[in-house]
C-alpha cells in the first residue's frame, strides 16, 4: 500500500508537470468561458445595433398575374418573412432570375395560381425554410378564402384558423428529451476521457519499457502496485480535469444565468437529478478504470512506441462498438432494445449502455445492481489480470507477442 | 550471510532456460556469475529478485527462504535506463522510496552518493543532458542508495572510462568490506578475476562450473606446457598435432595426462634450445572459453 501510494503520487506529479495536459485543460476552460459569456457579449453588441439605423433587408420578390393576388401575397408574406423586404415585381421570369443571380434580390416567389408557386433562389441552403413557410401561409389563405366563400364571416374563419390546442404531456417514466443532453454529454465525456487517458496510460507504460527504466521498476515495485498506481493516477488526473472543465462551466453559467434566459437544454444539463449524478460517477469511474487497465496491460507487451497504436486498436474498437450502439439507440429513441439490454451487462459496454438506459428509460433497481456488480467484479478482475500481463509483458522485447502467447505466459506465471 | 540458489528450474513456454541451477554467494565477498549471452544469467538474477517465480527450487538466505521484506537488494541492470526527461534527484528519490525508504532518508542517501561519485553538480538536471558514462553513475546510485544487503551489478564497467572504472572499483571494494553480498555478472573477465572470490559459469542454463576461483584454477588439470623458444620448428615437428603455436610465438604442448609432465619437460630441455618451459595455468578467460565455448558443448540457441 505504501509503495502504491508512492507510485500514485509520482504518476500524478507527472500529469501536473505535463505541459500538454495542463495546457489542454486551461484551453478547454477558456473555450467554456467563451461559450458561457457569449450571450452577455452578444447583448452588448445588440444594444449598439439597436441605436444604429435599421440594416438593409434582403429583397424578396413576389410576382402574380392577378394584381389582387399579388397584393395579398405581398401583405401576408411581409408579416411572415420579417427579415425580408418583400417587393412586387412585374418583370419577366428571365429578368427575375437575373436579379437573383446578380445578388440584387435574394429570392423570388412566382405564383402560378392560388395553390401553386415556383421558388427561385441563387444557392439553396440546407436550412432554407422559405418554401415551407410560404406553403403554410398560402394554405391558410386558401382555407380562409374557402371558408369565407362558403358563407362564414371573416372573424369566424379567422377564429377557426387560429384555434389553439391546449396540450399537456405527463411522462410517467423518464422524459427522454430532458435527459438526452446530459446523457449525451456524459457518454461523450466518457468517450473522450477513455480514449485520451487510455492512450496516456499506454504511453506511460511503453515509455518506461522502451527507455528500459522498466528493468529497474519491475525489480523495485510489485506489478500490481505499478498497474493500479498508474491507472488510478490517470483516473484522478482525468477527474480533476473534468471537475475543472465542468466546474468552470457551472461557475460561468451561474455568472451569466440571467443572459441565458429560459434555455431548456442548458437548464437540463445543470439540473441533473442527484441520483443520476451518482450513477454517472459510478459508471464513469468503473468504465474508465476497466479500459485504462486494458490499455496499460496491452501497451506493456509493446517494445517500440510506434507499435502502441496498432496494439491498442482492438480495445479501441471494442469501446467504439459500445459507443456506436449507445449513440444510435439514443438517437433512435429506443434505448431499451435487445442490443442495449445485452450491452448493459457486458462490463466493457455497460458503463455507457446501462447509464443511458437509467437516464432515458426506466430500469428496475435489481438490473442496475446486477450490472454494477458485474462491472465492479470485472474491473477488479481485469485490474489483477492486467498486472499479470504487465509483469510478463514488460520483460518481453522484440516483436509484439501474439495474444495467444501472452495468455499462455500469464497462465503459467 | 550466505545467499544460496538451490536447484532452480525455469522454463518459458516450451523453452527450458534454467536446469537445476545451484550456487552460493557469501557476504563480504564478491561472487561472479558468468555465462555467454543467453546462458540464463539474467533469468537467474530475476528469479533471485522475485520478478518471477522459479518452476522449482529455492532462494535461501542462511538456509531459510529469503524474505524480500527484510533483505534489501540493489540492482544495476545490464540494460541501463531511467527516465530521460526527469530531474535526477526526483527520479533517484522515487526509486529509493519504492525500495522502502522515507523521502528524507532517500534524499540524504542520494546526496551522499552524488557527492561520492562526483555528480553533485547534476543533481537538479534532467538525466538526458548527461553523458552516457555519467548516466551510468546515476543508475549505479539506484542500486546503492537504499543500502541493500545484496548488490547485483550486471556489466557494471561497460561504458566507463578508466577514471570512472577506478571510482567504481573503489565503491565495489567498499561494499564488499561492509560485508555485503556483491554479485557480479560480466563478460570482462579481468574485473571478475580482480574482485571475485568465487564464481559460477552458466552454460545453456546449467551450472557448468562453480566454486572458489583459486581452487578452480589450482584444480585445473595441469596437462599443458608452455614453451618459449627461438627455434620452434624442430619442436613442432617433434610433437606433431599435440603442439600448437600460440599468438605470442610461444608453443603450447598438450600432454596425454598430467603425469607425463616431468618426462616431457626433461625431454624438451635436453633436446632443444629453449628459454622457458612452464606448466600452463589457465586464466579465467581460458577457463570460460573452455567451459562455455562452442567446443565445450553444443552451442546454445
Amino acid at each position: 500500500m505504501n509503495q502504491f501510494g508512492k507510485i500514485l503520487k509520482f504518476e500524478l506529479k507527472n500529469y501536473a508537470k505535463n505541459k500538454a495536459f495542463v495546457g489542454v485543460t486551461i484551453f478547454l476552460m477558456v473555450i467554456i468561458a467563451a461559450v458561457m459569456f457569449f450571450p452577455r457579449i452578444t447583448v452588448l453588441f445588440e444594444k449598439e445595433d439597436a441605436s444604429d439605423t435599421p440594416a438593409d433587408l434582403s429583397v424578396m420578390l413576389v410576382k402574380a398575374e392577378d394584381p389582387a393576388q399579388a397584393d395579398m401575397v405581398k401583405e401576408t408574406f411581409a408579416t411572415a418573412f420579417t427579415e425580408y423586404d418583400v417587393q412586387i415585381t412585374e418583370k419577366e421570369i428571365g429578368a427575375i432570375k437575373e436579379r437573383i443571380t446578380s445578388g440584387n434580390a435574394e429570392c423570388a416567389f412566382v405564383m402560378n395560381g392560388a395553390t401553386s408557386f415556383t421558388y427561385y433562389v441563387d444557392n439553396l441552403s440546407m436550412y432554407d425554410m422559405n418554401p415551407d413557410i410560404a406553403t403554410g401561409v398560402l394554405q391558410q389563405i386558401y382555407q380562409m378564402n374557402a371558408m369565407i366563400g362558403g358563407g362564414m364571416s371573416q372573424e369566424d374563419a379567422a377564429g377557426v384558423m387560429s384555434i389553439q390546442i391546449d396540450a399537456e404531456v405527463e411522462s410517467l417514466g423518464k422524459d427522454q428529451m430532458q435527459n438526452f443532453f446530459y446523457t449525451y454529454i456524459m457518454i461523450f465525456a466518457l468517450y473522450m476521457v477513455i480514449l485520451l487517458y487510455g492512450q496516456m496510460v499506454a504511453m506511460s507504460v511503453a515509455t518506461e519499457k522502451s527507455s528500459r527504466a522498466m528493468e529497474l521498476l519491475i525489480t523495485s515495485a510489485k506489478p500490481i502496485n505499478m498497474m493500479f498506481g498508474k491507472v488510478l493516477a490517470a483516473c484522478t488526473a482525468g477527474l480533476i480535469q473534468l471537475v475543472a472543465i465542468f466546474g468552470s462551466a457551472l461557475l460561468f453559467y451561474n455568472m451569466n444565468k440571467s443572459y441565458w434566459g429560459e434555455n431548456e437544454i442548458i437548464d437540463s444539463i445543470f439540473n441533473i437529478p442527484p441520483e443520476l449524478f451518482v450513477y454517472m460517477l459510478i459508471f464513469f469511474l468503473l468504465g474508465f478504470l476497466i479500459y485504462a487497465f486494458l490499455y496499460g496491460a496491452i501497451s506493456s507487451t509493446v517494445s517500440k512506441l510506434e507499435d502502441i497504436n496498432t496494439a491498442v486498436q482492438p480495445v479501441t474498437y471494442l469501446f467504439l462498438f459500445g459507443f456506436m450502439v449507445v449513440m444510435f439507440s439514443m438517437s433512435s429513441g429506443s434505448v431499451d432494445n435487445v442490443l442495449m439490454q445485452i450491452c448493459s451487462y457486458l462490463p466493457f459496454t455497460s458503463p455507457m449502455a446501462m447509464f443511458t438506459r437509467i437516464a432515458m428509460s426506466t430500469v428496475p433497481w435489481y438490473e442496475i445492481a446486477i450490472s454494477i456488480g458485474i462491472l465492479i467484479a470485472s474491473t477488479f478482475g481485469i485490474g489483477i489480470l492486467s498486472a499479470k500481463i504487465y509483469r510478463v509483458g514488460v520483460l518481453m522485447y522484440g516483436t509484439s507477442p501474439k495474444i495467444g502467447s501472452i495468455i499462455k505466459a500469464v497462465w503459467k506465471a | 550471510m550466505i545467499l544460496e540458489l538451490k536447484n532452480i528450474e525455469k522454463s518459458f513456454g516450451e523453452k527450458k532456460v534454467l536446469t537445476d541451477v545451484s550456487f552460493k554467494a557469501e557476504g563480504g565477498k564478491a561472487f561472479g556469475l558468468l555465462g555467454r549471452n543467453g546462458a540464463g544469467k539474467t533469468t537467474s538474477i530475476r528469479i533471485l529478485m522475485n520478478v518471477f517465480p522459479a518452476n522449482r527450487g529455492q532462494v535461501l538466505i542462511d538456509g531459510e527462504p529469503i524474505d524480500y521484506n527484510k533483505i534489501g537488494i540493489g540492482y544495476l541492470p545490464e540494460e541501463r535506463g531511467l527516465y530521460p526527461k526527469k530531474i535526477i534527484i526526483d527520479q533517484l528519490t522515487y526509486f529509493a522510496e519504492l525500495k522502502g525508504m522515507s523521502r528524507k532518508e532517500a534524499v540524504k542517501a542520494i546526496d551522499y552518493w552524488l557527492g561520492r561519485l562526483g555528480m553533485t553538480e547534476y543533481r537538479n538536471k534532467k538525466l538526458e543532458t548527461l553523458s552516457k558514462g555519467n548516466q551510468q553513475k546515476i543508475q549505479l546510485i539506484t542500486a546503492l542508495a537504499h543500502d541493500p544487503d545484496i548488490v547485483i551489478l550486471d556489466e557494471p564497467f561497460s561504458g566507463l572510462d578508466p577514471v570512472n572504472a577506478m571510482l567504481l572499483k573503489d565503491v565495489v571494494k567498499e561494499q564488499i568490506a561492509k560485508g555485503k553480498i556483491v554479485l557480479f555478472s560480466s563478460h570482462q573477465m579481468s574485473y571478475i578475476e580482480e574482485f571475485c572470490d568465487s564464481i559460477a559459469i552458466l552454460n545453456n542454463g546449467i551450472v557448468a562450473l562453480h566454486g572458489d576461483l583459486h581452487d578452480i584454477k589450482r584444480d585445473y588439470p595441469r596437462d599443458r606446457l608452455v614453451v618459449k623458444t627461438e627455434t620452434p620448428d624442430a619442436i613442432v615437428a617433434d610433437f606433431g598435432s599435440s603442439c600448437k603455436v600460440l599468438n605470442g610465438g610461444e608453443l603450447m604442448i598438450r600432454l596425454g595426462s598430467p603425469s607425463e609432465k616431468k618426462a616431457v619437460m626433461t625431454r624438451i630441455v635436453e633436446n632443444y634450445d629453449v628459454d622457458e618451459v612452464r606448466v600452463f595455468e589457465p586464466s579465467l578467460n581460458d577457463i570460460f572459453v573452455e567451459v562455455a565455448g562452442d567446443g565445450a558443448k553444443e552451442d546454445e540457441k
